[in-house]
């Protein structure tokens, strides 16, 4: 088996080299740069018209745009690129989180060289969160494209079934709506269950849309590490764990390893934790279900604007690049106010940028899509992830450490939250 | 003539010789080389010696992957055994439809493992999934298929021995058609009962056939990926975390190369162990 996965990045790396055959003919003189966004059909769609607008401007130097290679992940084939040094000369579908990997194997182009980077980074995101996108030389590799704040969605058909006024701000209030969903009558024609639906996968990635959401919403916008130290072995993880531990426990959630279902489609569920791609799905797939949107519930339920995560992506240039220089223009064609537009318009995802809901380009949009604009009102609010080439095994510890004291209750939270910062803390001296 | 013949002999076998030193050489020898190594794929190798293997020694989570492969190979073998063996001899039996029923075995084999593990997902899922549908239909209770720690391993097995009995039902049904017709006729002479023939010809005949069928089921069986990659992801608590799900999450969930050299190489050496034991005691039996 261990070949069989081998024998795949291999095969990756194959791929790749037939993606990315340009050497021969950039040998031959022929000046171009290679695009890759990522691969699903929205953003592929957004990409060509993008791309057709550059090369209608810069016949000279034309783009040419192939979605990311199909694979387990697009981190995993990027990493793939890197090693057979066939990356393109852009990609917009970076995740944060895998930046001090490229940045330590020396692929990424340092933007802050560019002219007009610090502006148009400035431009985008405001000065207090500037510092978030830096590595940890202090450099800047890349430049922030979208956000898709994480959020949760309600189902309106029952709010007057339930008797829900406002939308839950506490974890109580937000439970005891839940423990009336379990006391409704089984035959009461209605197909509702549960109050919402998380994958109880321990993969890694599953914990950044339950446990880190609402770590951020509850602690105020804290992340997993402080100065490369653990920063949640706090009795707020500690509370967050015990909110979806009630749950598990009380029967509000189901325990149920889905597959292809869409329980709030299906409206067995009340609520689900989404970010603004479920906009346009809904739309496609649920035309007259009626839902609204909402902030996480945080422990006390304080007042003010609710933090979440952001679950955003960037943009950088390869540093295989020949035409660096060419490609920061595209960069910055690429995050125009009018390809920010176009994203929305295409994708229904949103671009990272100062006052979104101000600007008449996107104002009117947001007028014509009110569910979008509860998204775009928490860009702000809404926050990345650390910096450390160790992320995904700093989640992979939660994920086991909340499989094991939320669904399966086998330790306490306390002693779940108090495990992880322990693993976390070891994993980061061992390798020091 | 004979310089002659080795040529062609060499050119008609080096389209294999390449695949064989491209895939299969060079990465046991790049895998050999890493196992000294700490190496993220896109970085610099760094030399460690023996760490590696210190870690693993003190790595409690790559000893629970061994122990859940070790129980999943307790339940898969002897059932796929039984149950392929069972199947190959009522289709060699002269039966009604008794081609379909050899292609409707088979047919599990060749459709796609990730498919097979998606459907067998939704059939399994606790609340809304087909079976416990069915049990409840009938006045029984719902079963955590997947989501306890009791269930979920003996549930992958089964569906693992679903997908796999059909190869090995052929291979038991080649070896139950050599077996010759004048030794149960013999038998049946002196009065052996089904039972007697079946454990006195049958077994002994196609004993070589049983040897290739429990060393490919624990090769096979120790190779377990894709159901608990797609089905559990490893839990519920670690559970179904089998030996190569640990690997490649090392290798390329969190990029320690040198790290899931060493597992893999590990792995390598218990599994020839385990077959090395099989064939003495089978021999021996035999």
């Amino acid at each position: 088996m261990r070949y069989k996965v081998l024998l795949s990045f291999f095969l990756i790396a194959i791929q790749l080299q037939f993606v990315s055959c340009s050497g021969n003919e950039r040998e031959r003189g022929e000046k171009y740069l290679t695009y890759w966004p990522a691969a699903n059909q929205q953003e592929i769609d957004l990409a060509k018209k993008i791309v057709e607008k550059w090369n209608v401007i810069h016949p000279e130097f034309p783009v040419r745009m192939e979605p990311i290679p199909s694979g387990q992940s697009s981190e995993e084939v990027l990493l793939a690129a890197i090693a057979g040094k066939t990356t393109p000369d852009i990609c917009s579908n970076i995740w944060p989180g895998v930046m001090e990997q490229y940045v330590e194997a020396g692929a990424v182009v340092n933007l802050d060289t560019m002219p007009g980077f610090d502006s148009l980074l400035t431009a985008r995101i405001p000065e207090t969160v500037v510092k978030g996108y830096s590595s940890s030389d202090g450099k800047y590799y890349q430049l922030p494209w979208k956000s898709n704040p994480v959020l949760f969605i309600y189902n309106r058909r029952y709010f007057d079934v339930l008797g829900i006024d406002s939308l839950p701000k506490s974890y109580s209030e937000f439970y005891e709506i839940a423990q009336r969903i379990k006391e409704m009558p089984i035959d009461d024609g209605l197909p509702l269950q549960w109050i919402h639906y998380r994958n109880i996968l321990p993969i890694w990635w599953q914990r950044l849309f339950d446990f880190y959401p609402f770590y951020i919403a509850a602690s105020g916008g804290k992340t997993l590490l402080k100065d490369g130290k653990v920063d949640f072995d706090n009795d707020t993880a500690v509370k967050v764990f015990e909110f979806f531990a009630e749950g598990y426990e009380k029967g509000y959630v189901s325990k149920s390893l889905l597959q292809m279902e869409d329980l709030f489609i299906k409206e067995k569920v009340l609520a689900d934790i989404v970010g603004p791609w479920r906009v346009s799905h809904l739309a496609k797939f649920a035309p007259d279900l009626k839902y609204t949107y909402g902030p996480l519930p945080r422990p006390g339920g304080s007042e003010g604007p609710g933090l979440s995560y952001a679950d955003p992506k960037s943009i950088v240039i390869f540093n295989n690049t020949p035409y660096p220089k060419m490609a920061w223009e595209f960069v910055k064609f690429l995050v125009s106010e009018e390809n920010d537009r176009m994203l929305l318009d295409m994708t229904a995802q949103l671009p990272i940028r100062s006052g979104l809901l101000e600007k008449a380009t996107f104002k009117e949009y947001f007028e014509a899509n009110p569910g979008l604009k509860v998204f775009a009102e928490q860009v702000p609010y809404a926050i990345g992830v650390d910096r450390t080439i160790y992320l995904q095994e700093i989640f992979d510890i939660i994920s086991q450490e909340f499989d094991a004291a939320c669904v399966h209750r086998v330790k306490t939270p306390k002693e779940g939250i108090s495990d992880a910062a322990k693993r976390v803390r070891l994993l980061l001296e061992r390798d020091r | 003539m004979n310089r002659k013949l080795s040529l062609m002999g060499y050119l008609m076998s080096a389209p294999y010789i390449i695949y064989f030193i491209i895939f299969s050489a060079f990465p046991i020898f790049f895998s050999f080389f890493l196992i000294f190594h700490r190496w993220n794929i896109v970085g610099p190798m760094k030399w460690v010696g023996l760490a590696n293997f210190n870690m693993m020694f003190s790595d409690p989570l790559f000893w629970t992957s061994i122990y859940n492969t070790i129980i999943f190979l307790l339940i898969h073998i002897p059932l796929q055994v039984v149950v392929a063996l069972v199947l190959a001899e009522v289709l060699n039996q002269k039966i009604k439809a008794r081609a379909f029923f050899r292609a409707a075995f088979f047919m599990p084999v060749v459709v796609s493992g990730v498919v097979v593990t998606i459907l067998w997902k939704q059939l399994y899922s606790t609340d809304t999934g087909l079976l416990n549908n069915l049990l409840m239909a009938i006045g029984f209770g719902k079963v955590e298929w997947l989501t306890s720690t009791a269930m979920a391993m003996p549930s992958i097995a089964l569906m693992a021995t679903w997908k796999n009995v059909g190869l090995y039902m052929i291979l038991f049904l080649a070896g139950l058609q050599s077996v010759p017709a004048y030794m149960y006729e013999a038998a049946d002479i002196d009065g052996a009962t089904t039972l007697q023939k079946f454990r006195y010809i049958t077994i002994p005949a196609i004993n070589p056939v049983i040897i290739m069928v429990l060393i490919l089921s624990t090769i096979g069986g120790f190779s377990l990926f894709i159901e608990p990659y797609v089905m559990t992801g490893g839990g519920p608590l670690n559970s179904t975390l089998s030996t190569v799900l640990y690997i490649y999450r090392q290798g390329f969930s969190f990029y320690k190369m040198g790290y899931a050299a060493t597992l893999g190489f590990m792995l390598a050496a218990i599994i020839f162990v385990v077959v090395l034991i099989q064939r003495k005691l089978i021999e021996q039996d035999d």
